[in-house]
Order: structure tokens, then C-alpha cells, then sequence
């Protein structure tokens, strides 16, 4: 069904990427994406290449301490991999994210007291930045904090609703026991305030993104062929 | 309580699901109910409780069958899903596929239970990236007790998870036996 999955492998994660190829690919997932900060120090990555049947995409995870580091680290890693993810922890950071048009994924923090800005949905949507859902606080959370977590995901929804913004829900695996199935995730995401074909198109969105960004374009709407 | 009307009797449907848990640890039919409750509480609260009556009806430290109301089948997906750890051991619980009767989900997702289980042979591995004993091997996963308790931290695990094709150090014909490791 092509589902997709972003995490993080070993040393950032407890398992191998090969051991998540191949939790993944008993799932159901047609890939996985490994995002870790530090890519090229990724364990024994060439171990995927033997679980056949499921596709392992390097992609990455861009850190950086302001806005304009941001920006200079992203321009540096985008040629070298397919797959860009931003986790933002404030606001400066999610605007720089989100005016940078080489940006796939924007994990936004759903904090209660730091919602989506109208701002940054609009400039997400101007650049086509996909917005991420986390949905690993449906697990580790308990209580007030998970539903203070679910309320401020419903509200972050309303907002990507409106301004039509691309939707992204991963669960963030760091071990391969915290990965689910696509109907698994699914129904999490409902929780979350997704309906069902949203749930399943957030899914499918990885995919699509790594399959654009292999294409060879020139300039925006441009493609050599 | 049943009726006695049967237009009126609850529909009910069986959801297969597979457990995974970290190293050898067996857990334990009561432990696993007790959980299923503790987080159909705190995500549906008592009265979704009520609507979906949750029931174990098998399992055997592996693979299990759970009844619930054929209209809440999302909810109980959800709830197997949101469930991370038991008695402080990390897990994961998977759906497998749901059926109408007890006899067709046995069928078709709930195969007898060949023993695989799990070696433990205490063997180390000594690599420039990690060292530890080996827990358990089964098949081609491979769970590590790393020397440096520090590999697994930030995900609550105490195992690493590898598979014998990490371990093989690049041989061309590892086949996840004690030939790849």
C-alpha cells in the first residue's frame, strides 16, 4: 500500500536500520526513511541492502542552534539526500523551516501553549513544507499531558485543514518496538483528530516526497528529462 | 447481559494480535488484560469502556484473541497500539486481522505455534561500534545487552536490536545461522 515510516536507526536509536527494515517490512511498509542527525555514522548501513522487499531511504534529520545555521546546513545537506526533516522546538526555528522551500518535513511540537501561527501555515503552504504529526506521545504520555497533547494536535489540524497544508504522521521510531502498522497508526491518528483517508494519504506522503526530490529538476516546475 | 431478543444481541468481532517483547521476557495473560484496561481507561474513560467491552480469549504469551463491539474496532486498534510497555518491560502489540468467529480468526491469523523461541547462548560480540552479550536470536533479530548501558538510551529499551546480517561484518553469505553471527 506504500506506506512509509521516518525513524531513527543505530547509534541515535536502540536497533539497527536493518532490524527496522525488517520490523517494518512484517508491518506491512513498503519503506522506511532513516532521519538521524548524524547520517554518515548510520550502523552498518549496506545490512539493509540483504532484507529484500522493503525499500531503506537515507534521509536526515537538520539540527541547528538558529535560524541561520538552519538555513546554510539545509542548502549544504540537500543535495546529498532525499529526505529533509526540521524538528523545531520554537518559533524562530518553525518560521525559518517553513520559508525554506528545500524543507520535506516539519515536525511541529504539539504544545498547547505554542499552536501552529497562521503565518507559518501559510508560508508552509507557499512552500509546500509538509507538516508532522508525532504521534509517539500517544504512547509515552499518560493522563492530563496526553490529553492536553491530543487537544493541541486537534487544534493544529483545524489550522492545516484550512490552509490545505501537506499532513505527515510518524510515530518517530527509535526501537524497533516502537513501530506500528499503517491500520495501527491509523487509528492513533483518529484519536489525534484525523479522519481515516487523511490518516492514510499522511501515510503515503513520505513516499511521494522522496520520489519528487529523486526527479532531476532544473528550476521550480522545471524537470530535465 | 444477554437478551433475549436476538435482533438486540451485541455484535461481537475477534482481533488477532501478535506480541513482541524485549529479550525472552514472557508476559503474562493477566498482566497484559490489566494493561489493555489501564489505557482503554485513560483514552476512552469509563462509559467508552462500557460501549466496548473488551474480553481476552486467548493467548499464549504470544499471540493472542481479544472480543470487542463490531463498532469500535478502530478504538480497540488503537488501544493494543498505545501500548508500549508491561510491568516496566518495553513491548509491542500488533493487530494481525479481525474476524466474526472465534473459529475463523484461529484460522486464519492465530497458526499453531511452532516453538522458535528464543536462544540465549550468552555469546559476546566485540565490534568497533558495540560489544555485549548476546539474549536472545531468533531467526535473523538479534537483541544485544550492550556493555555501555548509555547505546540504548533516549528510547527506554535495555536491548539493542540488530539482525545477524549487522553481525556478520560484510560476509556475502550470511544467512542469519551461527554461520552469520
Amino acid at each position: 500500500m506504500s506506506f512509509y515510516e521516518c525513524l531513527k536507526a543505530f547509534p541515535e536509536g536502540a536497533a539497527s536500520a536493518s532490524r527496522m527494515a525488517l520490523a517494518a517490512k512484517r508491518l506491512g511498509y513498503q519503506g522506511i526513511i532513516t532521519c538521524n542527525q548524524e547520517p554518515h555514522k548510520l550502523f552498518r548501513p549496506d545490512a539493509c541492502e540483504k532484507i529484500g522487499g522493503i525499500e531503506v531511504i537515507l534521509g536526515t534529520e537538520v539540527v541547528a542552534s538558529n535560524p541561520k545555521v538552519l538555513r546554510s546546513r539545509i542548502s549544504a545537506l540537500r543535495p546529498r539526500y532525499p529526505f529533509l526533516m526540521v524538528r523545531a522546538g520554537n518559533e524562530e526555528m518553525i518560521r525559518a523551516a517553513c520559508e525554506d522551500p528545500n524543507v520535506d518535513l516539519l515536525l511541529h511540537p504539539c504544545d498547547i501553549h505554542r499552536p501552529l501561527g497562521i503565518a507559518t501555515a501559510r508560508a508552509a503552504r507557499q512552500n509546500q513544507v509538509a507538516i508532522g504529526f508525532d504521534l509517539s506521545p500517544v504512547l509515552y504520555l499518560y493522563g492530563q499531558k496526553r490529553s492536553r497533547w491530543l487537544e493541541a494536535s486537534r487544534r493544529n489540524l483545524l489550522l492545516a485543514r484550512k490552509f490545505e497544508l501537506l499532513l505527515i504522521i510518524t510515530m518517530c521510531a527509535s526501537s524497533h518496538l516502537d513501530l506500528r502498522g499503517p491500520r495501527d497508526i491509523m487509528a492513533l491518528a483518529e484519536l489525534a483528530g484525523f479522519e481515516p483517508e487523511e490518516a492514510k494519504e499522511a501515510l503515503r506522503r513520505p513516499g511521494a516526497l522522496v520520489e519528487q526530490n529523486r526527479r532531476n529538476w532544473l528550476g521550480p516546475g522545471v524537470e530535465l528529462l | 447481559m444477554r437478551s433475549r431478543l436476538p435482533v438486540l444481541r451485541t455484535r461481537r468481532r475477534y482481533m488477532a494480535f501478535e506480541l513482541e517483547a524485549e529479550g525472552a521476557r514472557t508476559i503474562q495473560p493477566k498482566d497484559l488484560m490489566d494493561e489493555i484496561f489501564a489505557i482503554q481507561f485513560s483514552l476512552f474513560g469509563e462509559s467508552g469502556a462500557a460501549a466496548n467491552r473488551i474480553k481476552l480469549i486467548t493467548f499464549n504469551g504470544r499471540r493472542g484473541l481479544l472480543r470487542c463491539h463490531h463498532q469500535h474496532l478502530s478504538d480497540t486498534r488503537a488501544v493494543l497500539a498505545a501500548i508500549c510497555s508491561i510491568r516496566e518491560w518495553r513491548v509491542a502489540l500488533h493487530t494481525k486481522g479481525v474476524s466474526g468467529t472465534i473459529k475463523a480468526a484461529t484460522e486464519k491469523y492465530l497458526p499453531p505455534l511452532h516453538e522458535i523461541s528464543g536462544e540465549s547462548d550468552g555469546r559476546r560480540i566485540e565490534l568497533v561500534e558495540i560489544s555485549g552479550c548476546i539474549i536472545r536470536t531468533q531467526g535473523l533479530e538479534v537483541d544485544l545487552c550492550p556493555d555501555d548501558r548509555s547505546k540504548t538510551k533516549g528510547s527506554d529499551t535495555r536491548y539493542l536490536g540488530l539482525t545477524s546480517f549487522d553481525l556478520s561484518g560484510g560476509h556475502e553469505h550470511a544467512d542469519g545461522t551461527a554461520d552469520g553471527l
